[in-house]
């Protein structure tokens, strides 16, 4: 085996991982700073990808249709995600993490019916534009042009939420909430507004996910199913609100699978639960996160 | 009169047994009530759309002239399995002790068929497996009850191996890597098609099998995977929602233009989802095109029937869903009756008509002698999506695992 094609496999795990981490980076941004699971994160995910095939339907005429959609998609799942929060999160901030489970696994139901209503049972197709329709030659091996742009979104991402989170005014206040909301309340912030703002952050990068997710095959009922057990392994890997922790394991739940694949295909999926229980038994705060808050 | 004050207990006991047990008071029901089990959502969603609007078209068409012998009305009754078999398993029940079917219809996924056919023997009921194909549904485990009207894994390996063996000679190809989705029909098309490729091109060498999930919606890693591999060509057993997925990435990262992709299933579902991506020139492999059998009056009939209500072609799963339900018709017919038992035996061994021609179901296994095929993709003029063109019809008698290995399979089974 010559080494452009474990570079490409390489760079296949990676956007493997980049889209990974799109999806857990609302998921734990949300329980880092809200102490909320949000079971029903890939649901939304999923919800972002098909309002994606709206807006590119209603836009299909302008050749910007694609980009466009993935914009409106995240603008508008940002608003859905402050409704959700505004109308459900809210009321069980102080409950058991049983309760919590109960509302966001309900959530799924709710969206998984609503989905069929709204959209129908049909697969869903984003044609994509001209300049990432195209395989590129990377080291002689045809690869995907549209994955160097999740992968270029995946990093996008990642910086904004770190220069977000640590450069801005606002990125403060909600880090200082995650140590001591009482603190911060009496300081005359409102808790519940920083709340509703970064679970509508959360949803929108979710949304963005799904919007980029659309184009690369079809949009399918249940897709949310099959991503969020491995969401799931990025977050307990990395560390449940570590955005740092996300990222280190969104890659390595890349590469672990897109490696495993490559050398022992029929144990793909064994090796990224191996090494989400490791970490469970030894760390299971995660690779970079804090022991949890009671 | 003291002796009478029980009388109004004794008329709401009667009442309370009579709704508890059902009677109506003689009123006879002649209608006929038609279970469906297919994955309205889930990875088989796209072929079981189709499935249930050849359905629907069928039980309307034969209502429309009065029903099964022309007095008994159709009831189709429509329930999701969510490609699940466990889904699968409640729904069946719940048709057959709620709703009293008298056969089932479907399912989209193998080991859904798999789950419920002890359930439709244990209860005598019909059941007609019309997309599902894993050939174990009717080799072994043999239930009298049921039937399967679409080529099973084993025909349509034994087809591959026939056109992949051919490519492979005039190829010099030597080494292969197979790609099939990982559950029953997946598992039973891809060994059946090595087995026999095995027997017929002993030089070939498989050099790596990939198990994609049933449900997988990123194939990237996949595909990088193969291409590292350098095989001579591919073999892929993927279906459905997964096998748009597969075909459009692989696409998009130009698979099948550096590796060929000979045989694997590319039904009229996706030649039509991917009428603008799909490379000229591959060589498929699919389950009842309708363009095969065009001449055939039935065939063109439905086409237009189904063009007409639906506004579209209809795909494989279409024409073997409108065949299964015309398969029971002419079974009712032969038995003169609805009552499952005479239909079941009127069923077995039958030859009826269909839109793939005159076919015979095999005794030993219920298996309708029908056609695989496999063509050149092409453009044609005629359809606004691309059609196989030089299609080798490998007919059902002639693609069939031998009798003597099911008896075989069967006592290996019983041991």
């Amino acid at each position: 085996m010559d080494i452009s094609l474990i570079i490409a496999q390489f760079m296949s795990g990676i956007s493997h991982g980049m889209m990974l981490f799109l999806i857990a980076a609302g998921l734990s941004l949300i329980f880092g700073v809200m102490n909320i699971l949000n079971f029903a994160h890939a649901s939304l995910w999923l919800v972002g990808a098909y309002l994606s095939y709206t807006f590119w339907y209603i836009l299909q005429d302008y050749s910007i249709a694609m980009w466009l959609s993935i914009v409106l998609t995240t603008l508008s799942m940002g608003v859905i995600g402050m409704i959700i929060e505004i109308v459900l999160i809210r009321r069980i901030y102080n409950r058991d993490l049983s309760e919590q489970l109960l509302l966001t696994y309900g959530l799924i139901l709710v969206i998984g019916d609503g989905i069929k209503i709204i959209w129908g049972v049909d697969n869903k197709l984003i044609p994509r534009p001209e300049i990432v329709a195209t395989p590129i030659d990377f080291f002689g091996i045809p690869f995907d042009s549209y994955f160097i742009f999740v992968i270029l979104t995946g990093l996008s991402v990642t910086f904004f939420l770190w220069w977000f989170l640590k450069k801005t005014r606002y990125g403060h206040i909600i880090r200082a909430a995650v140590y001591s909301r009482e603190m911060v309340s009496a300081l005359g912030i409102p808790i519940p507004r920083i709340y509703t703002g970064v679970f509508a952050m959360g949803i929108a990068i979710a949304g963005l996910a799904g919007a980029i997710q659309a184009p690369i095959g079809s949009i399918t009922l249940g897709m949310d199913m099959s991503v969020v057990v491995q969401a799931f392994c990025v977050v307990v890997i990395g560390g449940f609100g570590s955005l740092l922790g996300t990222f280190v394991g969104a890659l390595i739940v890349g590469e672990v699978y897109a490696f495993s694949i490559l050398l022992w295909p029929q144990g793909a999926l064994i090796f990224i639960f191996l090494v989400t229980a490791f970490i469970l038994i030894v760390r299971p705060w995660g690779l970079f996160g804090t022991p949890m808050r009671k | 009169m003291k002796k009478f004050k029980f009388m109004p207990f004794l008329f709401l006991f009667i009442f309370l047994v009579e709704g508890m047990t059902g009677l109506n008071c003689g009123k006879k029901d002649d209608t006929y009530n038609m279970g469906v089990i297919l994955s309205i959502t889930g990875a088989g969603s796209i072929y079981s759309k189709d499935g249930v609007d050849a359905l629907e078209l069928a039980v309307a068409e034969i209502n429309a002239k009065g029903g099964f012998l022309g007095k008994h009305q159709i009831k189709l009754i429509i329930r999701d399995d969510q490609t699940k078999p466990d889904v699968a398993v409640t729904v069946a029940k719940d048709l057959i002790l709620r709703d009293k079917v008298k056969v089932i219809q479907g399912t989209y996924s193998s080991a859904c068929a798999e789950a419920i056919k002890p359930i439709a023997r244990e209860n005598k009921v019909l059941h007609i497996a019309a997309i599902s194909n894993s050939e174990n549904i009717t080799k072994v485990n043999f239930s009298p009850y049921t039937f399967q009207v679409v080529p099973n894994s084993y025909m349509q390996a034994q087809a591959v191996v026939l056109g992949v063996g051919a490519l492979a000679k005039k190829n010099n190809w030597k080494e292969y890597v197979t790609i099939a989705s990982n559950y029953e029909w997946g598992r039973s098309t891809q060994n059946n098609t090595v087995a026999l490729l095995k027997k017929s091109a002993p030089n070939l060498v498989l050099k790596k099998e990939f198990w994609p999930k049933l449900g997988e919606t990123q194939f990237t890693t996949y595909i990088t995977a193969i291409m590292a591999q350098k095989p001579d060509f591919v073999i892929g057993s993927i279906a459905s929602q997964d096998n748009a997925s597969w075909m459009k990435q692989a696409g998009d990262f130009g698979f099948f233009k550096k590796i060929p992709y000979p045989g694997s299933l590319i039904s009229v579902t996706e030649l039509i989802l991917q009428a603008k991506t799909i490379d000229r020139g591959t060589v498929g492999l699919c389950r009842a095109p309708f363009f095969a059998h065009m001449d055939n009056p039935i065939m063109a009939a439905f086409v237009n029937s189904f063009k007409t209500k639906y506004g579209r072609y209809p795909s494989d799963w279409a024409v073997m869903e409108y065949d299964a339900v015309y398969a029971l018709k002419q079974a009712v017919e032969k038995a003169n009756s609805i009552d499952t038992e005479k239909v079941r035996e009127a069923m077995t061994g039958a030859t009826i008509e269909t839109t793939r021609g005159k076919l015979t179901f095999r005794t030993i296994d219920n298996q309708l002698s029908c056609s695989s095929y496999i063509g050149i993709v092409a453009d044609d003029p005629k359809y606004p999506f691309p059609i196989y063109k030089d299609i080798v019809e490998v007919k059902g008698p002639d693609s069939w695992r031998p009798e003597q290995e099911i008896v075989d399979a069967r006592k290996t089974e019983k041991k």
